[in-house]
């Protein structure tokens, strides 16, 4: 006997969806627990390790993974370059999930989470973290400005959205001022640590080095994001955009590249490439995957003009410049190896996320997923597609499972 | 008693017996658990070559620096430092993302990890004992301390009472006061017989660690303005180049029709 059971249509959801909905099902009952018996009940943290997995990949990796929206936002409303529009509305969705993401973990990280509006009237000037709080409230409102005309003719409100439309220019602004602000702050928050991270990382131009990944960040996420997003949505892939923008890359990290060596080379710190053991070769990792590898894979005209070549050298990007978030804000800190500090007194000297901090982040990282998803499938996020290609088959993501009755 | 204008301790860790009788005090005093005092006695082992073998005890307690880091981090200013020595830690407007902790070149700052929403996570460490200090004693561990490794007093006269006591037994210490001048100078002073680093203390510049960040943080919003009038003056040249072409474009057209 075959099992015949029909769901209503509204409940049939897709593989994919199912899953992202059980990863955040997972985080949100681990994040009850936090709240119920503290941040320790459930990770590693420790007074010796504050920070841990959630601040490295939800700040640290989050924020820097949405860096493509302003960049989009530059390029076409500043430098109208328009023909990079297609690639406008899907990065400013990503980065206002990203940073909605980041806001998310932050309330899972902080110990007050409903203080978190402190930061809005209690100022201390001197603190790297207030400016970083500051920017990513400003800049979430920002990037919802400039979301909202998809989501307003999604709904069929032309008017308003054309209304935001007409004002955007010193949101735009606002919004490339922020991001170069808080990118590079995120550096900055560690400049307060001469003496715990390791000096192949510690240096006073940490923001400038930020800002600079971050841009090849950006670029490299918005070839991820687009070529994933044509795969599971069935629609065309920009693939002359994104082979212009994989020409920029090289350059873009061979600036990074001679920062970084230059910097070291200076403070006198060259020797350390070869002496510090692990810290070495995480160094060695985080240049040689993140920087030199997509230089001379994005040189390769061949590699930026095929999707599979675009996709390739996107990961790899990612993977090294994340490794290197890492590095700074983890694996670099309060090393045993050239012994600037030695935490013998404190108890739990060595730090490794367990599998609630972990499943936190996947969650809360699912959510995202999930928000894009269902934001492409409701609005008209990849809008420009539709009227450059009227023969575009039409989204079907979220239901993705065919039904006997479609046909 | 005369009055105190920059309160400090002086620790000699020559005289510490690892009696640990400073966790006690502390933590009656102050109504802690003992596993979160605000001071902790380490026992370093037996350090040095046969026959010249040593032992090390060190105090670690929060260093109240003149140029506090926790303060410099902290985002919402929950942290301000006295005039008379103190740095003081205002529970009501910490939000708890434990940025001082990370700052803090002395790992002082403790979280309430075992806290949730209801009790309220918050951050711990020592308050230089207001209860005592500004009523003529002396903080509580200092006062229970028997052999008095650590001391209180005045600032200038511990470190002046410091180095009489290296120059008295110039064999027995390392010519040093450790925190006369470490980050900027802090009002926990240590003298040792063995070196500073053995005791985990860290190696730190004259100058305040925090001295870079606030530099950077002093340019921001210099930095942001000029940056916004930048893009503004590109958004509108580019416009005006954009219009120009366009208009030229039209004109062309027409033209040819």
């Amino acid at each position: 006997m075959k099992l015949n059971i029909t769901l209503p249509k509204y409940l049939r959801i897709g593989l994919l969806p199912s899953i992202l909905l059980a990863l955040m099902g997972i985080a949100f009952v681990v994040a009850m627990m936090r709240y119920a018996f503290g941040i320790g009940a459930i990770s590693d943290l420790s007074y010796a390790y504050p920070w841990g997995f959630w601040i490295s990949f939800d700040l640290f990796t989050g924020v820097v993974i949405s860096s493509g929206g302003f960049l989009m936002a530059g390029t076409v409303y500043i430098l109208r370059i328009k023909e990079f529009e297609p690639l406008l509305r899907p990065s400013v969705l990503t980065a206002f999930l990203g940073y909605m993401m980041v806001a998310i973990a932050l309330l899972v990280d902080l110990g007050q989470p409903l203080r978190i509006w402190y930061m809005m009237i209690h100022w201390n000037g001197t603190s790297v973290l207030l400016e970083i709080g500051i920017c990513v409230m400003l800049y979430l409102t920002v990037l919802a400005i400039e979301f909202a005309p998809v989501v307003l003719e999604g709904v069929k409100l032309q008017k308003w959205a054309h209304l935001i439309h007409k004002f955007i220019m010193p949101f735009v602004i606002l919004g490339v001022v922020l991001s170069t602000l808080h990118q590079s702050s995120l550096g900055s928050l560690l400049l307060i640590q001469p003496t715990k991270l390791h000096p192949l990382w510690w240096t006073s131009i940490l923001p400038i080095l930020f800002f600079t990944s971050a841009i090849s960040v950006g670029i490299s996420m918005i070839i991820l994001e687009s070529s994933l997003s044509s795969r599971y949505f069935q629609r065309g892939l920009e693939t002359h955009l994104l082979a212009k923008l994989a020409k920029a890359l090289p350059i873009t990290l061979g600036v990074y590249l001679v920062i970084k060596f230059v910097d070291l080379a200076v403070a006198g710190d060259l020797h350390y490439l070869f002496t510090s053991g692990i810290m070495s070769v995480l160094f060695w990792a985080e240049i040689v995957i993140g920087v030199i590898t997509p230089m001379i894979w994005f040189s390769i005209k061949k590699n930026r003009e095929s999707a599979s070549g675009l996709l390739t050298g996107a990961v790899i990007t990612l993977l090294g410049l994340i490794l290197n978030r890492f590095n700074v804000s983890w694996f670099g800190v309060k090393h045993p190896d050239p012994l600037t500090y030695i935490p013998t007194f404190m108890g739990n000297v060595d730090y490794f996320p367990t599998f609630p901090e972990v499943a936190v982040s996947i969650g809360i990282f699912s959510a995202g997923i999930m928000a894009f998803g269902l934001a492409a499938k409701y609005f008209p996020v990849f809008e420009a597609e539709h009227e450059t290609e009227e023969a575009h088959q039409p989204a079907h993501g979220f239901q993705s499972v065919p039904t006997p009755g479609d046909d | 008693m005369t009055e105190i204008k920059h309160h400090a301790y002086l620790f000699d860790a020559t005289r510490c017996i690892d009696c640990r009788a400073c966790m006690v005090a502390c933590s009656v005093e102050n109504n802690i658990e003992m596993d979160k005092t605000r001071i902790w006695v380490a026992g370093l082992g037996v350090t040095g070559e046969f026959p010249n073998l040593q032992r090390g005890t060190m105090v670690y307690h929060c260093m109240h620096c003149e140029h506090p880091d926790c303060m410099s981090a902290c985002p919402v200013g929950a942290y301000t430092k006295a005039e008379d020595g103190p740095v003081i830690y205002n529970p009501d407007l910490c939000i708890g993302c434990r940025y001082c902790m990370n700052a803090c070149p002395f790992g002082v700052p403790h979280f309430d990890y075992d806290k949730g929403l209801i009790e309220g996570a918050f951050i711990d460490k020592c308050t230089f004992c207001p209860q005592r200090i500004y009523n003529g004693q002396e903080p509580a561990c200092v006062e229970t301390c028997p052999t008095d490794a650590l001391e209180y007093g005045e600032r200038d006269e511990l470190i002046a009472k410091a180095h009489a006591r290296i120059a008295a037994h110039p064999d027995r210490y390392i010519n040093h006061v450790y925190g006369e001048h470490e980050n900027g100078g802090t009002s926990y002073l240590i003298l040792s017989h063995v070196p500073f680093k053995d005791l985990g203390l860290p190696e730190l510049p004259e100058e305040p660690i925090n001295e870079v960040s606030e530099t950077v943080m002093e340019m921001t919003i210099p930095f942001a303005l000029s940056w916004g009038a930048v893009l503004t003056a590109v958004t509108v040249g580019v416009a005006a180049y954009d219009n120009k072409k366009k208009a030229a474009e039209e004109k062309k057209a027409e033209e040819s029709k």
